[in-house]
């Protein structure tokens, strides 16, 4: 028994180094599945941003105001008004305000992508404001490939109208209710109405602008803590998927070494040698079994460091590796049992793994809120349990909540085993 | 001639291989279906607004009923009521991204508001999540429009009753009518903010999900071709047929222009198939322009070929072009905002990405299916990825070597 321990130990360990002067398996192991992880990574944190979270993109707005403030307005331009709050210090990390000079070159600008939107503030804005009777509307002209950008400029000029829609709406209540009710609206009360609703309008903005919704108390929903560190809560979602892409990858690329050394008729060699063919496939199985191993542990260690991912409490990070191991050899193990040769192995790693992974969803980690028969497929195949024990280990679950996965990927891993192993002793005598 | 047998002979020789099949045609299919379904591309939706579940516990006040009337004027969500087990469910629905928040009035809310004291909504919502985040921000927006209303109805009374007085039940008639009132008028604000897009393309065309999917995974799948393109180069080099060919009365420069033909004629024709799905399929504008959609596809596929000249130069093997095929496709897509776009990129991702060719490719794609725009919109992009071709192939024919 120790013999055949023994013997098993050396193919893997011949297994191994053979793989390891190989440059494409290095690099899908571990540089392929890194630099995409880092490239997310450096696309939403931007350089140089040490709060760990994203960067909302500064919108380049174009302002044309064409407001025409009347002698009646005291002086007084809400467009003008519009222009100061947008160029505020204090939203500089958001727009970048130029003015134009007329409407057609602030649209002409967004045309050619010196800017993402145009704001044109209609003439008659001041005139709107004042009188009861007056509608106005601002145009934001936007280049339809940006959606973050418009998004934030429409919510802080919506806000800045609602304000002055709000005191109008008010007067015009006011002024209704007591005129229905064959009251006179004086100078006293339209006065009165407007500071009022004003100053009301005034606090409420400087809470928003601390930071407070005004009249709401959010919570996060249940099992979803608020992530101290949104950023690589994205990264490790992504990364979680690509691991196990490439973990399935590198199990089946490792384990093709059956098939070459079937064709190099090395394999043929081996079986005229004393050491039983039942030993020697476990030698196989243990070298793509290590390898992966190594890959899973290198990639958790490297990313925690270069992407601060905390993946997990120690325990349940450990079963989802073992779980993730497992699986992924069987697998490899049972893919390969029914290649023919090394040509049909390109189209299995190409095809069945990338379908497989499409279908686990690998390639949407980071997406949350997938429709329900797409979460259901999911769980139809080995990479959507790996994702779903990487995942609750992200958010922090301990070992009893990650037992179901786990086992799922342990009985999964050895069904598969025992289906290839046999595939294979019976394609091997 | 001897250009064009050289190129023929390449396009056999990597036709000859069934998995060609997958990887250039049915995988990039594949990917650009499933990705653009995934983020909302069936369009088939009626109403295309977040969903927000309401909690009503104050039935006895209008507070409830105005916040959804506020909520369904909104573009951003569209109100969805919950009672019995579906309002016990709401935040796991959120939890599960069923709901893009869940909005609970408390019983008292009506009241305790209208006294103009502090009352809270309870807003169940993830804001690590975009979808949350949009939700948090249209219901802050409706619940100030909700405060203001209730505001307009503490200013109407005081107003009344600065020169009369209601009882109880008259100020409560009264308060409730200018909450309708003012409500109404919210339906329809005074001071208006209108979206207008830029170019000539229709605002349901231009908001079609596949217009990133479809010419994102198409720059992608081109330079995944070359795993097998430049994989011919390097095998000929390494079996010594190259070396071969040269004591033909073949030239040397006719070679890599054979090579480079075939190149070209596989990755053009993987484009047009991919735009032709694109187009029939998935619903994606490319005929809008045809002559400038062609011009682009050509340029790409000259700087792709460009591409894997170098690497099929550089790489002593197949393993070698393999890995550098991958990592040409994951720098370039990733970076160039063909997998997302680039406005949602930091300032210096953005700067990186600007700089890449496959950005120009995306840009001469969009600035005709999404930005509407004509023939003269394609020249720069064109003109840049030509330029990049220009200086890949000139790298390339410096590095290669016969054997």
């Amino acid at each position: 028994m120790a013999w055949q321990l023994r013997s098993a130990l050396e193919i893997a360990i011949k297994d191994l180094t053979v793989y390891s002067r190989s440059r494409f398996i290095w690099a899908m192991m571990l540089v392929a599945p890194l630099l995409i992880a880092g490239l997310i990574y450096f696309a939403f944190s931007g350089l140089g941003s040490s709060s760990g979270g994203f960067q909302v993109p500064v919108t380049r707005v174009q302002v044309a105001n064409l407001d025409q403030p009347t002698a009646q307005s005291g002086g007084f331009s809400a467009g003008q008004m519009l222009v100061e709050f947008l160029q505020n210090d204090d939203l500089a990390g958001l727009v970048q305000v130029a003015v134009a000079s007329d409407e057609a070159s602030a649209r002409s600008a967004v045309d050619t992508h010196a800017s993402d939107v145009a704001l044109i503030i209609p003439a008659n804005l001041t005139t709107a404001v004042f009188a009861l009777d007056q509608e106005a509307a601002i145009v934001l002209y936007q280049d339809p490939t940006v959606t973050i950008g418009p998004g934030v400029v429409k919510g802080l000029v919506e806000n800045y109208l609602d304000s002055f829609s709000g005191g109008k709406i008010a007067l015009g209540v006011v002024a209704r209710q007591l005129s229905e009710r064959g009251m006179a609206v004086d100078n006293t009360i339209v006065q009165n109405t407007i500071t009022q609703y004003a100053a009301w309008i005034q606090s409420l903005l400087e809470s928003r602008q601390a930071g407070d919704y005004p009249a709401m108390r959010i919570q996060s929903p249940p099992g979803k803590a608020v992530a101290a560190n949104s950023l690589a809560d994205l990264a490790g979602k992504i990364l979680a998927g690509q691991l196990i892409f490439f973990a399935f990858y590198t199990a089946a690329a490792t384990a093709q070494s059956i098939i070459t050394e079937e064709e190099q008729l090395t394999l043929g060699r081996l079986f005229t040698t004393p050491t039983p063919r039942t030993t020697i496939l476990s030698g196989k199985f243990m070298g793509v079994f290590l390898l992966v191993l190594g890959q899973v542990l290198v990639l958790t260690a490297v990313s925690s460091v270069l992407f601060r991912i905390h993946w997990g409490q120690p325990l349940s990070v450990l079963m989802a590796i073992l779980g993730l191991v497992a699986v992924t050899t069987g697998l490899g193990l049972f893919l390969m049992s029914f290649v023919k040769n090394s040509r049909q192995a390109g189209a299995v790693f190409g095809g069945v793994l990338t379908v497989l992974g499409m279908a686990g969803g690998l390639f949407t980690a980071a997406n949350e809120g997938m429709p329900r028969a797409f979460e259901t497929i999911a769980l139809l195949t080995p990479h959507g349990w790996a994702l779903r024990a990487w995942k609750l280990s992200l958010a922090g679950a301990d070992a009893r909540a990650m037992l179901l996965p786990v086992a799922v990927l342990l009985v999964m891993g050895a069904v598969l085993f025992v289906g290839g192993a046999l595939t294979f002793r019976r394609r091997l005598s | 001639m001897r250009i064009l047998d050289l190129a023929l002979k390449d396009i056999k020789q990597i036709l000859s291989d069934r998995k060609v099949a997958i990887m250039l045609v049915a995988m990039p299919l594949l990917f650009t279906a499933f990705f653009g379904l995934i983020f909302g591309g069936s369009g088939k939706s009626s109403d295309s607004r977040l969903p927000v579940g309401i909690i009503n516990l104050d039935p006895s006040s209008s507070a409830g009923s105005t916040l959804v009337g506020l909520l369904e004027s909104s573009q951003a969500v569209r109100p969805v009521a919950l009672d019995g087990p579906a309002a016990e469910g709401a935040p796991e629905q959120v939890r599960d991204g069923k709901l893009a928040a869940a909005v609970t009035v408390p019983a008292g809310f009506g009241r305790t508001a209208g006294e103009g004291q502090d009352a809270e909504l309870l807003v169940v919502v993830d804001e690590n999540d975009t979808a949350g985040l949009t939700a948090s921000n249209a219901i802050a927006a409706a619940t100030v429009r909700l405060l203001g209303i209730l505001q307009t109805a503490r200013l109407s009374i005081a107003a009344y009753e600065s020169s009369a007085t209601l009882d109880a039940a008259a100020r409560q008639d009264y308060f409730d009518q200018a909450i309708a009132l003012a409500s109404a008028a919210w339906k329809e604000p005074p001071l208006t903010l209108t979206v207008e897009q830029a170019g000539a393309t229709p605002q349901k065309a231009s908001a079609n999900s596949y217009n990133q999917a479809s010419p994102g995974l198409l720059v992608q799948f081109a330079i995944w071709g070359l795993i097998m393109a430049a994989g011919v180069v390097v095998s000929e080099r390494k079996s010594g047929a190259m070396q071969r060919l040269l004591t033909t009365p073949t030239r040397p420069w006719q070679i890599i222009a054979g090579h480079a033909t075939g190149m070209f004629l596989l990755t053009l024709a993987q484009e047009l198939i991919l735009l032709a799905f694109g187009q029939f399929v998935l619903g994606v504008d490319y005929l809008r322009q045809p002559i400038a959609i062609l011009l682009v596809a050509l340029a790409l596929a000259l700087w792709v070929v460009s591409l894997g000249m170098l690497i099929g130069a550089v790489s002593r093997d197949d393993s070698q072009s393999m890995i550098w095929s991958l990592m040409a496709m994951f720098v370039f897509t990733g970076l160039g905002g063909a997998w997302f776009p680039l406005e949602g990129t930091g300032k210096a991702f953005q700067t990186i990405g600007r700089l890449m060719p496959s950005h120009w490719a995306m840009q001469g794609f969009q600035n005709i299916i999404v930005r509407g725009q004509g023939l003269q919109a394609v020249w720069l992009p064109v003109g840049i990825l030509l330029i990049y071709a220009a200086a890949f192939f000139t790298l390339a024919v410096w590095r290669f070597r016969f054997e």
